[in-house]
């Protein structure tokens, strides 16, 4: 079943007011529970494609479909609803929110839906328990490891069921034993709750556990 | 949770945060200082023209306020009496006789109004028996006069000295008679301690001619805020031959200048509001550019613009809250020993005693100033924080999750 599919997509910053071309006419499809890693070099425009099919940028030129719906004429709210109903982000340096506790971390995006406070704590918990960080639960991200909060920030990604989890970098902070632990937990994640994952990165322990592989380069699909 | 958030948001920068709650706590200190000192101020002003000579209401003949002359007496006094006797909610009246004249020493002489009096009916509906300083109060005799400290300065008497008061009769010639100074009264009003003196009215009505007649009764009620519909009521008892006023309408000049006054409170506690607006704008302006990032992942993990313009509007309001009990609990700290032992504003005593109000002033703190200040903060807060917060969700997701 189709999830996301980009068409002819275009980006193309201004610098200075110098225009650089970022992606250059992506086509690209992905099925529901895919495992897709999108690769390349620094500057390639993995982190741009990311950006656009997670609703947070919009293309010069091109579509994406989302469940069918064209993303691209949506405006800031209704983009907000898709990110919060059918998207998950993972990122490089985490950003969990600081003031906030593991648990509560989790919690946020379930509030945003304004599920119930005991049936939040009680689906953060079984969440929290299955990836084997419930001793987090009250701890706030300064008093974890890197590799901890990238598990909370995977569990606060999942929590909400959504359709597709975008991952960017999500291993570049993390040592190799932390990062493969991380990876073993997507891609039990993606096995047992058949949720989409799209990643981008250019750490070879990524690359090598892809089941489909995206290389770009200069903004183009290379492969 | 989003206020958990909020609130935790608030002392991620604790001293930042400290500094604007004590700005907060300041400025509703004065502000409730200052409203407890102008109520005060109101209030003395107030207490000392009504309980001085004014009172709260006052009933002469028709025309008589407008034409203040001797022949304008109470057409039938006694009638009048027997309304304010059936009135239950009359706590006092006192009949008065008055005329303008001249009260003259061996030393020096000085125009002056003087009151014809019952001692023990104007006592009950005046302060002028407890504000002797000198003396004793009219013992009832028909040569005795009390005169304000001012007064008794500049004729050079002493109590028990001999003054000689004048005024035109009923008749239009000069009436005049001897008294005895049995007491010397200072009030908080230095200009009514200079112009005024009280004599038995039987002796002004015989210097006056006026036989068994007085101009003027004066009426202190149980509970003045019912004054207009006393008025209303003695009106359409009495009938169109007699005037009834209140302290309102007696005093126009002194409610516009309480008014005034009141209003001018107001200016400054929004000048106080202004001055903290440009604090919290500054603040809260620091506190959105330096989670710019943070922003980006609650917009990227689905938070709405409306619900994250709300977040940093409660982080305002908290603060204003936080800011407002605090300076609540100062402002009372501060005024409620006040109010008990006042203000010693001696500095000021002349300035004061010609507003008619003394050197002492009790701070009055009323529930609804109470009120007003409990909401002006944090409503002030949510001002400043509207630009910053604005300013939040105009940010892209996309820049602001990259911002470093």
């Amino acid at each position: 079943m189709e999830i996301l599919k980009a068409e002819r997509l275009v980006k193309i910053y201004q610098d200075n007011g110098v225009p650089v071309s970022a992606l250059n006419n992506i086509n690209l499809t992905v099925s529901k529970g895919e495992y897709v890693v999108i690769a390349g070099p620094s500057g390639s425009g993995k982190t741009t494609l990311l950006n656009l099919l997670g609703a947070l940028d919009k293309p010069t030129e091109g579509r994406i479909y989302f469940e069918g719906e064209d993303i691209t004429t949506k405006d800031k709210n209704e983009l907000s609803k898709i990110r919060l109903h059918k998207l998950g982000f993972i990122f490089q340096a985490y950003n969990l929110i600081p003031v906030l506790t593991a648990i509560e971390n989790i919690e946020f995006s379930m509030m945003l839906l304004g599920i119930s406070d005991k049936e939040r704590k009680e689906k953060a918990l079984a969440l929290m328990d299955e990836l084997g960080i419930k001793e987090l639960a009250n701890k706030r991200p300064n008093e974890m490891s890197g590799g901890q909060q990238q598990r909370v920030a995977v569990a606060r990604a999942i929590v909400n069921n959504p359709s597709v989890v975008l991952a960017d970098e999500p291993t570049a902070n993390l040592d190799s034993v932390t990062a493969g632990h991380l990876l073993d937990l997507m891609e039990q994640m993606n096995s047992e709750k058949n949720i989409t994952f799209i990643f981008s990165s250019h750490d070879k322990n990524v690359i090598d556990r892809a089941k489909r592989l995206i290389i770009l380069k200069d903004g183009r699909i290379d492969n | 949770m989003l206020l958990k958030l909020a609130w935790r948001n608030i002392w991620r920068n604790k001293r930042r945060s400290i500094i604007v709650l004590i700005s907060i706590v300041v400025g509703l200190t004065a502000i409730v200082l200052t409203d407890g000192l102008s109520n005060g101020m109101i209030r003395q002003m107030l207490f000392n023209q009504v309980n001085l000579d004014i009172s709260h209401l006052q009933i002469h003949k028709a025309g008589f306020n407008s034409n203040k002359v001797i022949k304008n007496f109470i057409p039938d006094y006694q009638h009048v009496e027997s309304i304010l006797k059936s009135n239950p909610e009359v706590a006092a009246y006192s009949k008065r006789v008055f005329a303008t004249g001249i009260l003259s020493s061996a030393n020096n002489s000085s125009g002056v109004i003087i009151y014809g009096i019952d001692p023990e009916e104007e006592a009950r509906v005046s302060i002028i028996k407890s504000s002797i300083v000198e003396g004793k109060y009219l013992s009832g005799s028909k040569r005795e006069i009390i005169i304000g400290k001012k007064l008794a300065e500049k004729l050079g008497v002493d109590v028990g000295d001999k003054v000689v008061a004048m005024s035109n009769t009923l008749k239009g010639d000069i009436g005049s008679d001897a008294f005895r100074v049995a007491g010397i009264f200072q009030t908080a009003n230095s200009e009514f301690d200079k112009m005024t003196v009280y004599i038995v009215a039987g002796a002004e009505q015989e210097m006056l001619n006026t036989g068994d007649n007085y101009h003027e009764f004066a009426v202190i009620l149980k509970d003045y805020n019912n004054v207009t519909s006393i008025k209303s009521k003695l009106e359409s008892a009495l009938g169109s031959r007699y005037e009834v006023f209140t302290y309102k309408d007696l005093l126009p000049l002194f409610i516009f200048q309480m008014d005034l006054y009141k209003e001018s409170m107001m200016i400054l506690n929004i000048i106080i509001g202004l001055a903290l607006i440009f604090g919290i704008v500054n603040t809260m302006l620091m506190s959105v550019f330096e989670r710019i990032r943070e922003f980006g992942v609650l917009m990227a993990i689905g938070m709405r613009n409306s619900k994250l313009y709300l977040m940093i509007l409660f982080e305002a309001f908290m603060l204003g809250i936080l800011g407002t009990l605090v300076g609540l609990v100062c402002g009372l700290l501060l005024d409620i020993p006040l109010a008990h032992s006042g203000i010693n504003l001696s500095l000021f005593a002349t300035g004061l005693e010609s507003f008619g109000i003394g050197a002492i002033i009790y701070p009055v703190l009323s529930v609804g100033n109470l009120i007003n200040a409990a909401l002006f903060m944090p409503f002030v807060a949510v001002l400043g924080a509207l630009y910053p917060a604005y300013k939040a969700i105009k940010l892209e997701p996309i820049y602001a999750i990259n911002y470093v």
